[in-house]
Parts: C-alpha cells; sequence; structure tokens
C-alpha cells in the first residue's frame, strides 16, 4: 500500500505584456500601441487584488478534542501538541492520550492534513489504543470531533510502516493540496538498546462526506 | 520627483506565497510586488511601467501580489483622475531581482512628504512553531520602539526603516511608542504570529494630523515540518506480538503432538483389535 502523493504545490504565473491587439495590415493604418519603454519587461494590466490592511485576526483554529474508529473500538482523546527540542513532534506521554500537530491544520482549515499521533506504547502505562492502527482495513470510517462540537468524518485508504529515518514528513505534514487524516504511532521491530520502534505505522484517512 | 531606488536582493531560501489565495510563487525568474497605499486622505491611480495597474487605490489597502519577470519597473503614481502617467504626484524606478518577493510603500517621510520606498519581505523558511514579524516605519513621526506585551522589542525605529525578529507562534499585543518611552502612540493591538508566517505591520499615517495607524500584510513563507514522530519507547506491544507468536507456535506444536499421539492410539488400537468396528 503506498502513500498517495500530493500534488505539485508552487504554480508559476507568467503574466504576459499587455499587447494591442493587432491592427490590419494596410496601407496607413496607424497602429495604437501602450508606451512603454523597450528595455523593460512589460507590466500586467490584470485585475490585481486588493483587501483593506487594517489589523484583522487569521482563521482560528479549531483544534480536534476526539479521535474515534467505531469498527476498532477506539475512542481517544486528543489535545494539542508543538514541536519537542530535536525536532520530533510532541506526544502525550500517555499513549491513551493522542497529540494534534497544532502547528499544522486542522480538518476544518480549508488546506492542509490533520496529523494526530499516539505512542504504541510508554513505560508503565498500558500499550494504548493507537496499536490497532496497523490493523485498520481500507475505508473504515474514522471520526474527528472539534473543541466546537462539530464533526469530520474520514475513510482510510492506507496503511503503511516506514523505517522511522524514512517517513516522509513534508507530505504527511503537507499544509497545500491535501486534506487528509494522518494518524501516526510506532511498529515493527522494537530496539532495546535504543528504547524505540523501528518504524512509523501511519495510516492515512480521506474526507467523506457525513452521512 | 523622481527617485531611482534599487532595492537590494535577500536571497530567499524558500517558496514565498502571497496572503490571496491562490498562492503566488517567487521563482528563478520571477519576483512577488505588493503594493501598500499608506498616504492619508489621497486616493490615487498607481500606473506600472505606463499601464494603470491600479485604478482608484485608496488609503489603507494592499494590493497585490504581482507576480513579475525580474527587471526594472517604473512606477508611477497620479491622482485618480489623470488621463495617463504624464504628470504623476510620485515616481520610482523599482529593480525587481528574482526569487524575492517586495512591497512597494506609498508613504509619508519624517517630514511628511509624500515618498515610495520598496521593501524587501523576508521569505526565509521559519523554524517549526514559529512565525516572522516585521515592523516597518513609514509614518511622519519621529523615532520609535515597537513594543510587545509592553516591553520594547524594537529600539530607535525611523522612518523609512523596518526591523525583523521570529518568534513563537502565538498573539502578541503589539504597540508603537515614541522611541525611549512605553506610552503607546499607536495600538495595543492583538498581532498574530503564525507558523510559516510573516506578519508585516506598518506604523503609517502622521503624528501632527492625528491619523497615526497600523497595517497588516501577511506573506506565507516556507515551514519547517517535524523531522521524526517518536511514538512507542517501551516495547510492550512488539513483546506482545512476540509472546502471541510464540502462543501460536506452541499451540500448532501441541496439535502436531496431539496428532501423533491420536495417530499413534489408533494405530496401535487397530493393530490389537479384536473386535470389529
Amino acid at each position: 500500500m503506498n502513500l498517495r502523493r500530493t500534488a505539485p504545490l508552487a504554480v508559476v504565473l507568467m503574466l504576459s505584456a499587455c499587447a494591442p491587439a493587432p491592427t490590419p495590415l494596410g496601407a496607413g493604418a496607424p497602429t495604437a500601441s501602450t508606451s512603454t519603454p523597450s528595455a523593460s519587461p512589460s507590466a500586467p494590466v490584470v485585475d490585481v487584488p486588493r483587501v483593506d490592511s487594517s489589523l484583522r485576526a487569521p482563521r482560528a483554529a479549531v483544534p480536534p478534542v476526539r479521535v474515534s474508529i467505531a469498527d476498532a473500538r477506539v475512542d481517544v482523546e486528543v489535545v494539542p501538541v508543538g514541536i519537542e527540542t530535536g525536532g520530533f513532534m510532541e506526544l502525550p506521554v500517555d499513549p491513551a492520550i493522542a497529540g494534534w500537530y497544532r502547528f499544522g491544520s486542522d480538518p476544518w482549515s480549508p488546506d492542509g492534513n490533520t496529523v494526530i499521533s499516539a505512542h504504541i506504547d510508554a513505560p508503565d502505562y498500558p500499550i494504548g489504543p493507537f496499536a490497532v492502527l496497523r490493523d485498520l482495513a481500507p475505508a473504515t470510517r474514522v471520526e474527528v470531533v472539534g473543541q466546537d462540537g462539530r464533526s469530520a468524518l474520514y475513510a482510510v485508504e492506507s496503511v503503511t510502516y516506514y523505517p522511522k529515518e524514512a517517513l516522509p514528513t513534508e507530505d504527511l505534514f503537507a499544509r497545500e493540496g491535501t486534506n487528509d487524516l494522518v494518524l501516526i504511532t510506532c511498529g515493527g521491530e522494537f530496539d532495546s538498546r535504543t528504547g524505540h520502534y523501528d518504524d512509523n505505522v501511519v495510516v492515512v484517512a480521506a474526507p467523506v462526506a457525513a452521512r | 520627483m523622481r527617485k531611482t531606488l534599487a532595492a537590494g536582493a535577500i536571497a530567499g531560501l524558500a517558496l514565498a506565497a502571497g496572503f490571496a489565495a491562490p498562492a503566488q510563487a517567487i521563482s528563478a525568474t520571477t519576483a512577488d510586488l505588493s503594493v501598500l497605499h499608506a498616504i492619508p486622505d489621497t486616493p490615487v491611480d498607481v500606473y506600472v511601467n505606463g499601464a494603470l495597474t491600479l485604478d482608484d487605490f485608496q488609503p489603507g489597502t494592499l494590493a497585490g501580489p504581482l507576480d513579475l519577470a525580474a527587471g526594472s519597473y517604473d512606477i508611477a503614481i497620479t491622482a485618480p483622475d489623470a488621463a495617463d502617467a504624464s504628470a504623476p504626484i510620485l515616481q520610482a524606478t523599482v529593480e525587481l531581482a528574482a526569487n524575492t518577493s517586495y512591497t512597494a510603500v506609498a508613504h509619508l517621510s519624517e517630514a511628511g512628504a509624500p515618498t515610495v520606498t520598496p521593501f524587501v519581505n523576508d521569505t526565509k523558511t521559519t523554524a517549526a512553531g514559529e512565525g516572522r514579524l516585521t515592523v516597518r516605519h513609514v509614518a511622519a513621526a519621529p523615532a520609535v520602539d515597537v513594543l510587545a506585551g509592553g516591553s520594547p522589542v524594537v529600539e530607535d525605529l525611523v522612518n523609512p526603516k523596518e526591523a525583523t525578529l521570529d518568534l513563537p507562534v502565538g498573539t502578541v499585543s503589539a504597540a508603537v511608542a515614541l522611541a525611549g518611552t512605553t506610552d503607546p502612540v499607536i495600538g495595543p493591538a492583538d498581532v498574530a504570529i503564525q507558523d510559516g508566517v510573516l506578519t508585516v505591520v506598518y506604523a503609517w499615517g502622521s503624528a501632527a494630523d492625528g491619523n497615526l495607524a497600523l497595517a497588516t500584510q501577511t506573506v506565507t513563507v516556507g515551514h519547517t515540518v517535524p523531522g521524526a514522530v517518536i511514538s512507542g519507547t517501551a516495547g510492550y506491544a512488539a513483546q506482545r506480538d512476540a509472546t502471541t507468536q510464540g502462543l501460536w507456535a506452541i499451540g500448532f506444536a501441541a496439535l502436531a503432538g496431539a496428532a501423533v499421539v491420536a495417530t499413534t492410539a489408533i494405530v496401535r488400537r487397530s493393530r490389537g483389535a479384536k473386535h470389529t468396528v
């Protein structure tokens, strides 16, 4: 099963010169043209977006507060998390609580993936509910509930193991061209020397309309 | 008044997208240009290389970004009812370097004279959990300090200079005070610092006319994602897997063993059987 690739990001908009309409070739017909200095590129005459520049608050995020997978009897509290020194995604210590990467998108953002992760296990805690992620079948429904009570529904598209160092973080945490739910935990072999698992288990689920 | 202003280029390390959707992109051959009208009370028309680009452009309005091929551009600012750019109020030639994001600001000098200043927007990639704040002094006012939460974070900023800080994501209560003082002459106002976003705050207007104000512009810059997700530190799940596999192995062995016993018993019974089935 492959991670669905996100669409290419940047599109360079090359606005071409505003050229006058070609005049018919004919004796004595004057040509009309805009006067542009020949050495400089011509400027576009297009509808340029304008906004009022007074200070205003940007869109407020809607933090997820629960993620549920009914078919797998998963119903987990979600809290906002950030980044740890070392550049790792911060996670709640308790595997029974999941973290939503708050510097990325939420399910109701115009664009971007929602990334939610939980420990599969941690010392002195029971094995966490995200241990079932690896067993999810395609099309399994996943629901995310927001802080304001609204909910978003997703269907599982893929479950993938990645060696830790090969986790495609730019794609998974993408902010443009994708609107998926990404659930991450660990899996594979456990290296007791380092105290880490070899792999990440990643579920990608795509938005579906609510019933 | 004709001025030739060479805007120094700061090489951007990441793509910069404008505040407007769809995202604009600077590139190896193009630059972004936004225009801020920060001269109070004076609607204008703006011509770029002789072509009318902004018609009836109102004070306090931000236009763009225009995605333009690198090169030299003649900006002429006229009265709103002017027929063409032959009698501009202000004129400036701006050199746009590729891969760079600019904002050209029409504003008052410290002494109150209209002028145009092209600024380069810092589009370097931000660290995870950080955004960038740039403050630009384009007001007819003396040197100012910029306060965040009541304390100066930028000191002695003069017209038409700027200062840039990378800050943790969150909301900053920003104010502008005359240099060396903490009594706000503008604000305080909440400024959102967003991950992977450059927020520019302009102090504009005229102290003498009592219309000092803050204007804002956001530019999406490169952001940094987490390098890894470490989500398992005990190994219990792996142990459980190993135990489960071990039980299966024992189970199969037991079944295999039971099959051997059963087969042997059947064989013995058959051999010793005296009764007919």
